[in-house]
């Protein structure tokens, strides 16, 4: 009996280390002095902390414009994707046009079963005609459009299941419709807008293919291909490299310990919808 | 007076931004994919149609013919190997009481890192002179293997690794679907003394059937998607031995010589592989799966 209950917990924290183990192996390496010392001892704590390390990485890899990069973009695009779908989601859902409202709404998502990748050059092609190839605008539109599908079918979704008797009680108080939307809504679509904010923002943030093809010039590069073109300057500085994976990690992470439940929920819900 | 809910200037307001950057970066690109698919530009102003020409080249090309080889084995990996794991350690955790909340935190964690730092963290991994993956091979006195410059070797690696960056992610959408089975039905099945493994391949894994429907069809769709983890690790080499379908694409069409008319068709082509893939997965397996709460 006690077998039975010892072997679940042995497999799974087996799982578990093997899940652990390339993070805590790169936090270990970024401490180290040298590639030396990495090899002779892969597995094991560093002997003196290099701390030195991260202030070199941070100034070398310009980890910090890159970082910043990703935050404002991650932010904008992921803030201006909920607040449209919100709002189309309103139109659809609330506002007496039943018709243009299916409509609108079956266009949209069959933005959902277009895989990203097919879409690339295409857009490629359309922001270099906009004028835009190099530029923050470049990843700003794509990652806002592309996160409109999912952000409409969730936010009809939620705003469906909210009463209808609001709604007539704020008209009969003269409310408009935008400002039935923008007072009562809105705040009440909050836990909804929080997961689409959530997964809009880990999508732009994670995001590679277009970072890498639409924006070349450094100083405007974001964390995910800022860190590939720092591995490919540093190949063989494995402290500094660790270090620089240590930076764009952290962040996602500490994010993660706050809103794991609205992440996890956010990341799934979305997934199984599409 | 007119309904405030009625009011087509809100409307208008309210839809036409969304339908226009969707039309712009959704409905444009497929139609303008659609277009020059069938001609040879390559970014300069003359080009000309060229029928069925791209899709003939793509398909007479053995490198082309291989990413689709590798994407079926990406496809491949994670329906037999990668999700009959996910349904273990779902199982597992869901049978446990103590830690199952850390469980499912930790193993959701790589699904949130961006998916090239995950590239370059596994390509330190596997370095052949100080990666720990060789150094504990050295141990056992195997080795060095040069995971990622062998033609053997590469294909595992980053397999592997995309594994490790999916499956937590799966693991949790399975361990909900297990979790909202009602307690009934096992209590009802302890009664009629099953044990615990009976209990989840006639109970718990029927029941969540729906769910390891919608799973396949998400990797078959994450199957034919795969390229960031390609580009990062080794960008379709060494000679070709994990170029996947939208790596080709991409290094075709982007490369020195850019060549869009081409790269569109390949585009094309993804597509049309994709709604086979899940059509055909729909009419034979997937339509006995349905009918489930999700």
């Amino acid at each position: 009996m006690v077998l039975r209950r010892v072997v679940p917990h042995a497999l799974l924290l087996a799982y578990v280390a093997v899940v652990l183990f390339p993070f805590v192996f790169v936090l270990f390496s970024s401490l180290k002095g040298s590639n030396v010392e990495i090899a002779a001892d892969p597995f094991g704590i560093p002997k003196t902390w290099h701390l030195e390390n991260y202030a070199e990485a941070w100034v070398k890899a310009k980890i910090g414009v890159y970082f910043f990069n990703s935050v404002y973009l991650s932010f904008t695009s992921a803030l201006a994707a909920a607040l449209l779908s919100a709002a189309t989601a309103f139109a659809i859902v609330r506002m007496r046009f039943p018709r243009a409202g299916r409509w609108i709404y079956q266009t949209v998502l069959i933005g959902m079963f277009i895989p990203g990748n097919v879409l690339f050059i295409a857009q490629y092609l359309l922001v270099m005609n906009l004028g835009v190839l190099n530029t923050h605008w470049a990843l700003f539109l794509p990652y806002t459009a592309g996160a409109l599908p999912l952000g409409v079918l969730l936010l009809t979704a939620f705003m469906k299941s909210l009463p209808g008797e609001l709604e007539e009680a704020a008209i009969m108080d003269g409310l408009s419709s935008a400002g039935l939307f923008a007072k009562i809504v809105l705040p009440l679509t909050l836990p909804a807008l929080v997961t689409v904010f959530i997964v809009n923002f880990l999508g732009a943030w994670n995001e590679y293919l277009l970072a890498n093809f639409f924006i070349s010039k450094d100083a405007l590069r974001t964390l995910p291909t800022g860190m590939v073109g720092f591995r490919d300057a540093f190949q063989t500085n494995y402290a500094l490299i660790c270090t620089g994976i240590v930076y764009s990690v952290a962040p996602v992470l500490v994010l993660y310990a706050f809103l794991q439940k609205q992440i996890i929920e956010g990341m799934t819900v979305g997934s199984v919808k599409g | 007076m007119k309904h405030p809910m009625r009011n087509p200037w809100i409307y208008t307001l309210f839809t036409v931004p969304t339908l226009i950057l969707y039309g712009m970066f959704f409905l444009w690109p497929m139609l303008s994919s659609a277009y020059y698919a069938f001609t040879d530009w390559n970014g300069l102003e003359n080009y000309r149609f060229v029928g069925w020409s791209n899709f003939a080249a793509a398909f007479g090309d053995p490198d082309f013919r291989r990413a689709i080889v590798n994407n079926l084995i990406f496809i491949g990996f994670s329906v037999f190997v990668q999700i009959p794991l996910i349904v273990l350690c779902a199982l597992l955790i869901a049978s446990v009481k103590r830690l199952r909340g850390f469980y499912k935190t930790t193993v959701f964690v790589p699904s949130i890192v961006s998916t090239s730092v995950i590239g370059i963290l596994w390509g330190f991994i596997y370095e052949p002179e100080v990666g720990p993956l060789n150094r504990l091979l050295a141990l056992f006195g195997a080795g060095p293997v040069y995971w990622l410059a062998e033609p053997e070797g590469a294909l595992p690696a980053v397999l592997i690794t995309n594994a490790w960056q999916w499956m937590g992610f799966y693991i949790v959408l399975v361990l909900a679907a297990i979790l909202a089975i009602p307690r009934e039905l096992h209590e009802a099945a302890v009664v009629d003394g099953a044990n615990g493994w009976q209990r989840a391949l006639q109970i718990t894994v029927p029941l969540i059937r729906p769910l390891i429907s919608v799973v396949v069809m998400l990797s078959i769709a994450g199957g034919m998607r795969v390229v960031d983890i390609v580009l990062v690790m080794t960008k379709g080499g060494p000679v070709g031995a994990t170029e996947v379908m939208a790596s080709y694409m991409v290094n075709e069409a982007m490369g020195i010589n850019p060549n869009y008319g081409f790269g569109t068709a390949i585009a094309l082509i993804i597509f049309a592989f994709a709604l086979l893939l899940t059509s055909l997965y729909q009419l034979t397996f997937g339509r006995r799966m349905e009918g489930g709460q999700f």
